[in-house]
């Protein structure tokens, strides 16, 4: 907790030289190390000028409360980060575009998140792409193909189910994989989630179930195909959480999983030589239809409130530059946001790259609904039996009262 | 959580007027206002001046920080018609009541097992007290865990099949496993005030009683239970308290799922912290802050004469 406040503290003695500590606040588990040593390389190039302290730990809400907020952000950038842009807590970084050199199908991904009006709240650094692993030598062993369409999908799971394979491994549990895995999937394959969002935003407070852009309406049946595909999942997956879920795949128990790259650490750990493949899960006949689903895995941004805007862009420069940021983007099987990123070097992801390459991508209906709509809950419900019709209507519901607020 | 508790007078036995000694206003030593001055200060600067401003920011539409603009009551009625926030409540009303009932009724079974003449007493008294210092988290995630995995498999095992599904999974059933859960940690702390109480009923009485050919049945409910009733009283007005206000027990049981069947209103406040909805979120404590004021001013008026029912 006292991570930032620490930090400011600091800057503030001034013991004599005229090193400035900022704060750079990054709290993925996995990456902490990593972000580590390239702290320690950019406090050996700026020794004397700039100290930056890895903040792990502490609680962003409670540090824009207190005007104390870190002086550097690099995170997921989704609605829990967007309603501090919102309200314009971020410092414009407009200036640093053209260095950042961002792919304007990634910069896209930043504007369908509401944004501060005339500034340029983030920059994107690193994005990852996720779809349906599966398990290559169950399907060589049932001489099957890659599913493109939708019915042929269907065929791979009723295959694998007369042979007596769990097609399909869900950890129902645990709410956040059946709205990032299956839900999302689902309806980011078969139809435009940012347009839908988009359109849902312009109706305001007149949406609801009867508005002609609706969560009962246009959902409908994308989710009952959701459910259709879910009812192909291995026998209590109600009660299997994510790490039952990474375990039981590296074990080849089911032939495919929906989860993202970041599930294939966890699972070398128990099997590195799991033979994991990747598709785009088809929601339509047509195998043009094909999309990924993508997530801004970390964005920078310096708020508004740090006393170090100088040393911060120093900092935020150091860390998107070409050498700094491929690495970290090869390591942890994520994709480069620069129009001239490399290609991904991971060769489970490498299916994923031609879709990345045309942006045939989206972002999930998970994450482009506001955390106080519990959505997660209600994903977690459809699965486990709650009636579509009453949780569209709900969610619809849900949207309208918080436009009306 | 400490609470006195304050053994009710039994009836005076002569029928004289109360005749106690007569109190005159002493001047208080001015050493007792120093003493008092650390926990005043404390108690105004971490609960009192946050929960002002708690109900400052109830009347806007802040999110925490930064601008803000007064939305007047909007948040209070927008809140009394959203079907989350009135279905946390009836879920969080019903597992309180439900769980004071199940902690009462095994915490006096308990006690009265525990005072009767059996070996070991000090021992068991012990094992059972055990949940009580064992963190509310912890509990729950290993109950997660017997739940999910070890009741299914015995169920299994044993061909039970309604068993077979974990009852987490259960929409319906899922809030057993809370209350079951929040009991077995709450009963601790009210059989040992059961136990307390079971040693304020004279010997005496059971002596009499047990002359006048009384059955042990009897004598519970005719000598025990009336007699203890305002101890009764205290634990089910402090434990429907408490239990209103459990959260980390379905947060490593069911994380308010499956879907929202298990979101208490806790929960629905906290997420108002990291999830950007912090003035809505504040009007739904400020309503929750009243109820639970109510109850302790009940509880206040009950236990301060002699509480009978």
């Amino acid at each position: 907790m006292g991570g930032s406040a620490l930090a400011t503290g600091l800057s503030g003695c001034g013991d004599g030289n005229r090193t400035r500590t900022i704060s750079f606040h990054q709290s993925k588990p996995e990456a902490i190390p990593y972000f580590r040593d390239l702290l320690q390389d950019f406090n050996n190039q700026h020794s004397g000028q700039i100290r930056a302290v890895h903040d792990s730990s502490s609680n962003l809400s409670a540090g824009f409360v207190r005007g104390n907020p870190p002086d550097l952000g690099c995170l997921n950038y989704n609605y829990e980060i967007v309603r501090f842009q919102e309200r314009g807590a971020f410092s414009d970084l407009s200036d640093l575009l053209d260095e950042a050199n961002i792919d304007p199908s990634v910069e896209d991904l930043v504007d369908e998140y509401p944004t501060y009006p005339g500034r340029t709240s983030v920059i994107p650094y690193s994005m990852m792409a996720a779809a349906v692993l599966y398990n290559e030598e169950i399907f060589a062993e049932h001489n099957l193909e890659v599913p493109t369409t939708f019915s042929a999908f269907i065929e791979v799971c009723e295959t694998l189910e007369d042979a007596g394979v769990a097609p399909l491994y869900s950890t129902y549990g645990d709410p956040w994989t059946v709205a990032q895995g299956l839900v999302d999937y689902s309806v980011g394959g078969a139809m435009d989630v940012a347009g839908f969002f988009e359109q849902l935003h312009e109706l305001g407070p007149d949406a609801g179930p009867e508005a002609e852009v609706s969560f009962s309406r246009d959902m409908r049946e994308p989710l009952e195909k959701m459910l259709q595909i879910a009812a192909f999942s291995q026998a209590g997956a109600a009660s299997r959480n994510y790490g039952d879920g990474n375990l039981a795949f590296a074990r080849g128990e089911a032939a495919m999983y929906f989860q993202g790259p970041w599930a294939l650490t966890d699972i070398a750990v128990t099997n590195p030589d799991a033979p994991i493949g990747v598709f785009p899960l088809p929601m339509t006949e047509d195998p043009d239809d094909l999309r990924v689903r993508v997530n801004l895995d970390l964005a920078l941004w310096i708020p508004e409130d740090s006393p170090h805007q100088e040393q911060s862009r120093d900092l935020l420069r150091f860390l998107i530059d070409p050498e700094v940021a491929d690495p970290y983007n090869e390591q942890n099987l994520a994709f480069g946001v620069r129009a001239d990123a490399p290609d991904v070097s991971d060769n489970r992801l490498q299916d994923l790259q031609a879709y990345v390459d045309r942006a045939a991508f989206y972002q999930g209906v998970s994450v482009s609904i506001p955390r106080t709509i519990p959505f997660e809950n209600y994903a977690q419900g459809l699965v486990t039996g709650q009636s579509l019709e009453a949780t569209l209507r709900t969610l619809d519901e849900d949207w309208a009262r918080l436009a009306r607020r | 959580m400490t609470t006195t508790v304050e053994p009710t007078t039994p009836p005076r036995a002569d029928g004289r007027p109360g005749s106690a000694p007569v109190h005159r206003p002493r001047r208080v030593d001015r050493t007792h206002f120093v003493f008092l001055i650390p926990v005043v200060a404390l108690f105004t600067l971490c609960i009192t001046l946050p929960a002002v401003m708690g109900i400052f920011f109830s009347f806007t539409d802040s999110i925490g920080f930064g601008e803000f603009s007064f939305v007047g009551l909007n948040n209070y009625i927008v809140m009394f018609s959203d079907p989350a926030i009135l279905s946390a409540y009836g879920f969080t009303i019903g597992v309180a009541l439900s769980t004071v009932v199940l902690v009462n009724v095994a915490a006096l079974g308990l006690a009265i097992g525990l005072t009767g003449r059996i070996r070991a007493k000090t021992a068991l008294r012990t094992v059972f007290v055990m949940p009580m210092v064992v963190s509310g988290i912890i509990i729950a995630f290993v109950f997660q865990f017997i739940f999910s995995n070890t009741v299914p498999a015995a169920a299994r095992a044993i061909g039970i099949g309604a068993l077979e599904e974990s009852i987490l999974a259960d929409p319906s059933l899922a809030w057993i496993s809370i209350v079951l859960v929040t009991a077995w940690q709450a009963t601790p702390q009210a059989m040992l005030i059961y136990i307390a109480a079971l040693m304020t009923v004279p010997q005496d009485v059971y002596e009499a009683s047990a002359i006048d050919g009384a059955s042990p049945w009897k004598q519970l409910r005719s000598i025990t239970l009336p007699l203890i009733s305002g101890f009764v009283l205290i634990n089910v007005i402090i434990g429907f308290k408490d239990f209103l206000a459990t959260y980390e027990i379905i947060v490593g049981l069911t994380d308010g799922g499956p879907g929202t069947a298990t979101r208490s209103v806790a929960m629905a406040i906290f997420s108002g912290f990291e999830e950007g909805d912090y003035a809505y979120q504040m009007a739904n404590s400020t309503i929750f802050f009243l109820i639970t004021l109510a109850i302790a001013l009940i509880q206040l008026r009950l236990t301060r004469g002699n509480a009978r029912f």
